[in-house]
């Protein structure tokens, strides 16, 4: 993927840009909102990472400048303003999502990654294949081998979120957003407790584990055929 | 009765005690000094005269007496003269008195001397002494006092028409006051609730009168002006603490995630984890500090509190299975609150992600929420080692650790934001603990009062 990444903070931009090659991606970086919206425009990138604050011009107006030319390309925000509302904010101003400093790297990357499929391939595909795994996201249904398993709505939703991103990681944190209808922050790593659980009725029919746990990011389903 | 409790109305009332009080000496003085002491002044008068009269009465023939009668009911004097001199029949020897009682009383009495003059009728009040003479006569001996008795009657009707008057209008015009000035308090008190409930933007709205209201309005807005800049003042400063603690510990991780790559030196994993536990730590007091300074965007809908207890019992549930643990859950349902969705979901969430590291494996937690007079009550009880109850108050405060909460992972911060959310949402929050289980009540009021 082309990526533009906009951070003023030279040791930050610098690690990021460093873990994002490391995965493949072509990376430019601007240091400041001026010139990244000058980039932005030059350029077609598939994802831009975009700091809130910024010198010259503010991460949120290059954002609303980028949003006014009817530039869609998936912007991930950047801040040092971690609250609920800030969040709220930049999501409003036309951001794709939002990721609170400190991050680990892996978040980052797994949301630029999830961030870019999305760009790449808008259409959902009406039922997902995983060797044996059938998810129906259209008739709720799953299967594997044919036999039919039945999961909780929360389970549902989780698996259907990894299908969805197959072949990506997906992080705990973005499976809280995306599965939960609550903006909050559980204390302790509840959630892996839900995965194992849709883990164990997966194969309780047989079959190969199919969701991967990625160590330090989160989980992985890999790519079928649809 | 709120009209008594006003403190307007009760100063009106005083004052209109007070100047009835006034009145009321005013009139005394003005009633002593034009009518007591003027008619004391003619029983004086008349009582001398009749000592000198009876002079002329010393034997049995009463013509002297007569005489001296009738030439005094002619003589010019400031005051009209009456007189009767009746012989022992009780028949008039001489009179200008038009009537009279017809038995003695000895004492003063009052008598209506109408005097026809040129074919008119002139009605007079007079003041007369009833007395006995030697010989069986009697003696009635008066005054015109026809200009007091007339002031007499006015006082008189002063008193029966304008105090009744007066006492209603004061009542009126004390309720009226006590109506305009609430008014203007409660514009003073309405600002200040605006204030209490977090929008330090409120203002007294002034009426442009100048008056004393508007002087104090005007000083309390001053204040508030002063009170928003400064506490502007904090939040940039906490915006910028919270943007310069963030990025170097950006930056740190960057640095030690960068280190812990292979080939990774001793202990920069170690490191990395306390950056990352350093990361929590700051955004769980930042959090906090945000919603009890009421500047978390707080978006008060209704929100169906069965339904939002169901969902954060369902993300416990499999913590709770795999430790063995029985979620006992009775939850009335329909319990409707006007909230924040999510910091309610954030504080049940807490409140039991406490219960679940807190009850021994195998353990109960029981969850429950009812309505019940008002006040929506949730409870959640749960089987663990409880503190003494003098740290029960303390289990709110910031990095407080329970001292059974050794190996139990944890910032101590849990149940300050759940302290916080409530305190944002106007509800109740305390502990209870018993010997083998540790209680959380939540109140939350669904009417005033």
């Amino acid at each position: 993927m082309h990526i533009l990444l906009i951070e003023d903070d030279e040791r930050i931009s610098g690690y990021v840009a460093k873990a994002l090659r490391e995965e493949g991606h072509l990376v430019d970086v601007a240091a400041d909102g001026r010139s990244g919206l000058t980039q932005a425009t030059s350029e077609a990138y598939d994802v831009i990472v975009l700091d809130r604050m910024l010198p010259q011009v503010d991460g949120l107006k290059v954002l609303h400048a980028l949003r006014g030319m009817d530039d869609t390309t998936p912007v991930l925000i950047l801040s040092a303003l971690g609250d609920a509302d800030e969040r709220v904010r930049g999501l409003r101003a036309g951001g794709d999502d939002y990721l609170a400093k400190p991050f680990s790297i892996e978040e980052l990357v797994a949301r630029v990654e999830v961030l870019g499929r999305r760009r790449g391939q808008p259409e959902l595909p009406a039922r997902h294949m995983f060797d044996d795994l059938l998810v129906d996201p259209v008739a709720r249904v799953v299967s594997r081998a044919g036999k039919r398993i039945e999961l909780t709505n929360r389970e549902f939703r989780i698996l259907e979120y990894l299908a969805r991103n197959a072949g990506r990681v997906v992080t705990r944190s973005m499976l809280l957003e995306h599965v939960w209808d609550y903006n909050f922050d559980p204390q302790t790593n509840i959630i892996d407790q839900h995965v194992s659980r849709l883990r164990q009725k997966l194969e309780r029919v047989g079959g190969e584990p199919l969701i991967e746990t990625v160590r330090g990011a989160g989980y992985s389903i890999r790519r079928g055929s649809a | 009765m709120t009209l008594l409790r006003s403190l307007s109305f009760r100063l009106a009332l005083l004052y209109l005690a007070v100047f009835a009080g006034s009145v009321a000496l005013l009139g005394g003085l003005f009633y002593w000094i034009e009518v007591a002491r003027p008619l004391a002044e003619i029983r004086g008068d008349i009582r001398s005269e009749s000592a000198a009269l009876s002079e002329f009465y010393r034997g049995e023939d009463p013509a002297a007496l007569t005489a001296a009668l009738e030439a005094r009911a002619v003589a010019e004097a400031p005051r009209v003269a009456y007189h009767a001199l009746l012989n022992s029949r009780g028949e008039p020897l001489t009179a200008n008195l038009p009537s009279w009682p017809g038995n003695f009383a000895p004492g003063w009495k009052r008598i209506e001397a109408d005097v026809a003059r040129e074919g008119d009728e002139d009605e007079y009040e007079a003041l007369v002494l009833d007395q006995q003479l030697p010989g069986g006569l009697r003696l009635l001996l008066g005054r015109d006092i026809d200009d007091i008795d007339e002031l007499e009657e006015s006082l008189s009707d002063t008193v029966l028409w304008i105090v009744p008057a007066l006492l209603l209008l004061g009542v009126c015009g004390g309720a009226l006051m006590s109506r305009v000035i609430a008014a203007r308090l409660d514009a003073i008190s309405s600002a200040a609730r605006g204030v209490i409930d977090g929008d330090l933007s409120s203002r007294i709205e002034l009426r442009g009168a100048s008056d004393d209201f508007d002087r104090l309005a005007a000083t309390l807005n001053l204040m508030l002006d002063r009170l928003e800049a400064s506490l502007d003042a904090v939040r940039r400063v906490s915006d910028s603490v919270a943007h310069e603690l963030r990025t170097p510990l950006a930056r740190l991780q960057a640095e030690l995630a960068d280190l812990s790559a292979s080939p990774a030196p001793e202990g920069a994993a170690r490191a990395l984890a306390e950056a990352t536990r350093l990361q929590t730590v700051i955004d769980a007091v930042l959090r906090i500090a945000r919603i009890e300074a009421g500047r978390h965007a707080m978006t008060a809908r209704p929100v169906d509190l069965s339904a939002l207890l169901a969902d954060v019992i369902e993300f416990y549930q499999p913590e709770a299975d795999v430790r063995g643990q029985q979620l006992v859950v009775s939850v009335a349902p329909g319990l409707s609150f006007a909230g924040d969705g999510d910091l309610l979901f954030q504080g049940f969430a807490n409140l039991l992600d406490n219960a679940v590291k807190f009850t021994p494996d195998g353990g109960t937690i029981v969850i429950g929420a009812a309505e019940e007079g008002g006040a929506i009550q949730v409870e959640v009880r749960n089987d663990a080692l409880v503190s003494a109850p003098e740290q029960l108050d303390r289990v709110t405060e910031r990095f407080f650790r329970a001292p059974g909460a050794a190996g139990v992972v944890g910032l101590g911060l849990g149940l300050s934001l759940v302290a916080a959310i409530a305190v944002a949402h106007r509800s109740d929050l305390s502990f209870r603990s018993d010997e083998k289980s540790f209680l959380a009540i939540w109140r939350f009021h669904t009417r005033d009062g």
